[in-house]
């Protein structure tokens, strides 16, 4: 059997599984090796009793819809996989909860709606509000623009994009001040800061008014039958046109020949050979233990060693045994935090001290996601720093996953004033632990590195190519520069697989 | 372009801007060169609670009943494995028997205390049946010293005290006393913390396994014991079956079922159960399909595709086709036997089966993925397998 293909690819996450499906796509025979036994990496789903649940999604963003394609929408589109997945809308953007203060928000999908809800709970705050969103268009289309044009001094972007070029380093609470932002409005508005893992005194301003705006403009999606679906879809079609997946197959070590990559080797001893490789998972595992150290460059190290671990995830999965009517479920996304503060909020992280988390209701947008009479509800948190590292061991593992998980549930029915726990008939509860064995990443981390200083979206943007630090390795997923997310991952996939094209013409030449 | 204004924002943010690419490289060049830290507290213990595979070796057989042995196992350290994985009480491990030039793999509970694997020691407890090809290896060919290849902890039979009840009525048959045994001793060794009934039926006296363990258990104050046989008439034990009389007296205002045992039991059970009227929350089985009433007696062609090969084979209606597969020396990842670990996850490329109303996602029914675990031939087939 001939065991040598045009590119292999590590991973079948999310951007592993569309870079492949680029690369087929352009006839390359492409070799997908992936550990655990189906597609899709930490965007998965699994079954207990009677539910499925969704492992890792809440919503994707950039997506859309036909009237309005999101980036996403025109990747789906570009790969012929649009019409294969049927996405449901959700309905609001968000609904938070400040524990300290007993106070809660409900924010609507749409810009003007967004402003004047807004507007309603802090009054005087629309015209900031109005500047914010301007100002996020602008940084999202300067981004844009950047992402082919990576000159600083580009002629076209100082005339274009004066006001980007004034944020573009600043951190989120800085420009929240310069547009005099009223602290509630600033507060509600940081919502969204979990999800990007990442407190807004060092998110970089333009990272987080680029997603938020994408969110609050084009809303977002689930797909109907759990993100599973798509990763079935995604397989389908990349076997479909000659790529080849194995499964269970975990790749211990990069071959190299003659100082230049050659191919992979699995822990089982078999190897594979490629010129061309693009790495689905952790640069600190790629790095620091599966190259060959004399072909580890030294500013790979360095760099490597100067980024921060970002959030470590800790989910619950509930099936309960009445409807989200019967419960007094109403919303689809609840965000329980402690304080509005994403500062003071991430501290207590760090120190394991909240039980802040997401919940999702997903009958609550999607009704027969489970049987009838039934509600599947996710709580999601984030820690960061060794707060959950230097806690666990072996022997306490089981006993400290369940208090972590009693105090969330807890916390969620003390804030919100509804009774879940009577109702549990299904629970399973993922911990660092379990994201560390099954995305195979570091410590638990589910959002890649902490986005933070110099290590936010626009300086790794800036040095991506400078950064790439061996020849035909593509780096791909929640560590490239945006960070995690469906869309995000997506999108960095298939970057990927551009690169790969160009790194296989140059080679032609 | 819009008319915004960012006051206080000018010459020093802009300038900002223009050296981050810059500014990142000095990061980058003033960090150490360390080697990259490779090793966290976090994925050393998922390794240890999920190892890929652990090597073990038999240190003592204990004789439990004419037909029931407990094998008493130990880390395979010339092998490389040097600790067993912790577990919850109710897991089981997939075990791996290599007879001739065939793989076998089957799910066996831990019949211990967790606080056994801390020591380094497991045991599983198997019952001989008539055909079965690994029960019968282990009474024939397993001695002290022997040794084979076990997965990880696996499975959700377990007490969960955010979900059940604190009063937990175990019913259990015959070797189905496994899982439960183990909560007793997991509640005697402070791992657990809930009031435990056993409600124990057996055929004869002989057939009861684990008793001075269990009648020494049952001191506890949290810990409760009973026999029931059915076979046997005797002043000591009830006779009988398990019925709602039996059960009533061990009732509280809530209570947790777990049930474990032969499908008889399950289907006895079921209806016993039904007098209660309970939430599905509150009764547990270790089982999850319903037994398929029609099977045809009919032996079937079956391709079967792995990556690297493809083989024809025959499978009868009556087997799986898992069976089928590892019979004949054909390698396939398989874990719990039930249809829901969903190792096997397989493509069924064509043919008709019948399978368990077992646990696949939406999506994976949609695109005709099956578990050939709990999937029984109804025609001739192609299957895929995922290795
Ligand atoms: C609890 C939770 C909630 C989330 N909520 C949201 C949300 O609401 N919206 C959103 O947009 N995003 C969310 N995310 C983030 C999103 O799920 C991830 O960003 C995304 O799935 C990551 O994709 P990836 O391409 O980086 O690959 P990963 O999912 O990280 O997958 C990497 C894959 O590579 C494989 N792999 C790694 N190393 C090797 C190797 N050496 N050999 C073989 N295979 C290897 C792994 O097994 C894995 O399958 C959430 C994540 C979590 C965990």
């Amino acid at each position: 059997m001939d065991n040598s293909y045009d590119a292999i690819v590590i991973g079948a996450g999310n951007a592993g599984l569309i870079s492949a499906l680029k690369l087929v796509k352009e006839n390359k025979k492409v070799l997908i090796l992936e550990s655990n036994n189906v597609p899709g990496g930490m965007a998965t789903s699994f079954i207990r009793g009677r539910f499925e649940f969704e492992a890792s999604l809440q919503a994707i963003s950039g997506y859309g819809s036909s009237e309005k394609p999101g980036p996403l929408y025109k990747l789906f589109e570009k790969l012929d996989i649009v019409d294969k997945i049927k996405f449901i809308n959700l309905t609001e953007a968000f609904h938070v909860y400040c524990k300290e203060k007993k106070e809660d928000y409900v924010m609507p999908f749409g810009i003007q709606e967004f402003i004047n809800k807004m507007n309603e709970y802090v009054p005087n705050s629309e015209k900031a509000m109005k500047k914010f969103f301007i100002l996020a268009e602008e940084v999202q289309k300067a981004l844009l623009f950047l992402e082919n044009d990576k000159n600083v001094n580009s002629q076209t972007l100082l005339e274009h994009f004066p006001n980007f070029i004034k944020v573009a380093a600043l951190s989120t609470d800085k420009v929240f001040k310069a547009l005099k932002m009223p602290k509630k409005a600033a507060e509600i508005l940081s919502t969204y800061w979990v999800y990007l893992g990442s407190p807004t005194s060092t998110l970089s301003f333009v990272h987080f008014a680029s997603m938020l705006l994408s969110y609050i403009y084009l809303g977002a999606v689930v797909p109907e039958k759990r993100s599973h679906e798509i990763n079935t879809i995604l397989a389908e079609e990349i076997t479909k046109n000659g790529g080849v997946i194995k499964y269970l197959s975990t790749v211990q070590e990069i071959l190299f020949e003659e100082g230049k990559v050659s191919g992979v080797r699995l822990s089982d001893g078999k190897d594979f050979k490629s010129k061309h490789i693009l790495f689905n998972g952790s640069p600190t595992f790629l790095y620091g233990k599966m190259i060959p150290k004399e072909h580890v460059p030294k500013e790979a190290l360095k760099l490597t060693n100067s980024r921060v671990l970002g959030a470590r995830g800790f989910s619950i999965y509930l099936g309960l045994n009445q409807s989200p009517e019967d419960i007094g479920l109403t919303d689809y996304n609840y965000f329980i935090y402690h304080s509005l503060d994403s500062n003071s909020e991430f501290e207590n992280r760090s120190a394991l001290k909240n039980n802040s988390c997401v919940a999702t209701v997903l009958n609550n947008i999607n009704p027969h996601c489970s049987p009838a009479g039934t509600t599947l509800i996710t709580l999601t948190s984030t820690f960061f720093g060794d707060a959950f590292d230097s806690k666990v061991t072996e022997e306490n593992y089981f006993e400290l996953k369940n208090q972590i998980a009693e105090n969330m549930i807890n916390n969620f029915e003390e804030t919100t004033g509804i009774n879940i726990k009577s109702y549990i008939e299904e629970i399973e509860i993922a911990s660092p632990v379990t994201f560390a064995r099954y995305g195979g990443h570091p410590e638990g981390i589910i959002y890649g590195y902490k986005l933070t200083g110099l290590d936010n979206l626009l300086p790794r943007t800036l040095n991506k190519e400078k950064e790439n630090f061996i020849p035909n390795i593509r780096i791909c997923g929640g560590f490239d520069a945006w960070g995690n997310g469906f869309s995000n991952t997506y999108l960095s996939g298939y970057r990927a697989a551009k690169q790969t094209l160009l790194d296989m013409k140059g080679e032609e030449e | 372009m819009n008319d915004l204004k960012l006051d206080g924002l000018g010459k020093k943010e802009r300038l900002k801007f223009k050296n981050l690419s810059k500014d990142r490289e000095k990061v980058m060049a003033s960090t150490p060169l360390d080697n990259i830290k490779v090793d966290y507290n976090t994925n050393e213990i998922a390794r240890s609670l999920h190892p890929k595979l652990q090597y073990v070796k038999v240190i003592d057989i204990i004789n439990e009943s004419s037909d029931v042995k407990t094998f008493l196992l130990a880390p395979n350290e010339e092998k490389g494995t040097k600790k067993l994985a912790y577990f919850k009480a109710g897991q089981y491990i997939s075990v791996r028997i290599r007879i001739g030039k065939c793989l076998y793999k089957r799910p066996y509970t831990l019949s211990c205390s967790p606080k056994l694997a801390l020591n380094n020691r497991y045991t599983i407890t198997i019952k001989r049946k008539e055909e079965g090809v690994v029960s019968n290896h282990f009474f024939n060919n397993i001695t002290v010293g022997s040794s084979f290849v076990v997965s990880a902890p696996s499975g959700t039979f377990c007490y969960e005290r955010i979900r059940d009840a604190k009063n937990v009525i175990a019913i259990a048959g015959g070797s189905g006393i496994t899982p439960f045994i183990s909560m007793a001793e997991a509640i005697n060794d402070q791992l657990l913390n809930f009031n435990l009934t056993i409600l124990y039926g057996a055929k004869t006296r002989k057939d009861i396994i684990f008793k001075e363990k269990l009648d020494k258990l049952s001191s506890h104050e949290k810990i409760k014991v009973k026999y029931i046989l059915s076979e046997e008439e005797s002043d000591k034990y009830e006779t009988g079956f398990i019925e709602k009389e039996t059960i009533d007296p061990y009732l509280v205002e809530e209570n947790s079922f777990f049930v474990c045992g032969p499908m008889e039991l399950y289907k006895h059970i079921n209806e016993v159960l039904k007098e209660y009227n309970l939430a599905k929350k509150f009764i547990r089985t270790d089982l999850f399909f319903s037994e398929i009433e029609v099977r045809r007696e009919e032996n079937f062609n079956v391709k079967v595709i792995t990556k690297d090969k493809e083989f024809n084979i025959t499978c009868n209606g009556k087997e799986t086709l898992l069976s089928a597969i590892e019979k004949n020396g054909i390698l396939a990842p398989s874990s719990c036997h039930v249809g829901v670990c969903g190792l096997c996850r397989s493509k069924l490329i064509s043919g008709k089966i019948k399978t368990f109303d077992s646990d696949l996602r939406v999506s994976d029914k949609n695109l005709n993925y099956i578990h050939p675990c709990s999937s029984f031939p109804e025609s001739d087939i192609v299957i895929k397998l995922p290795n």
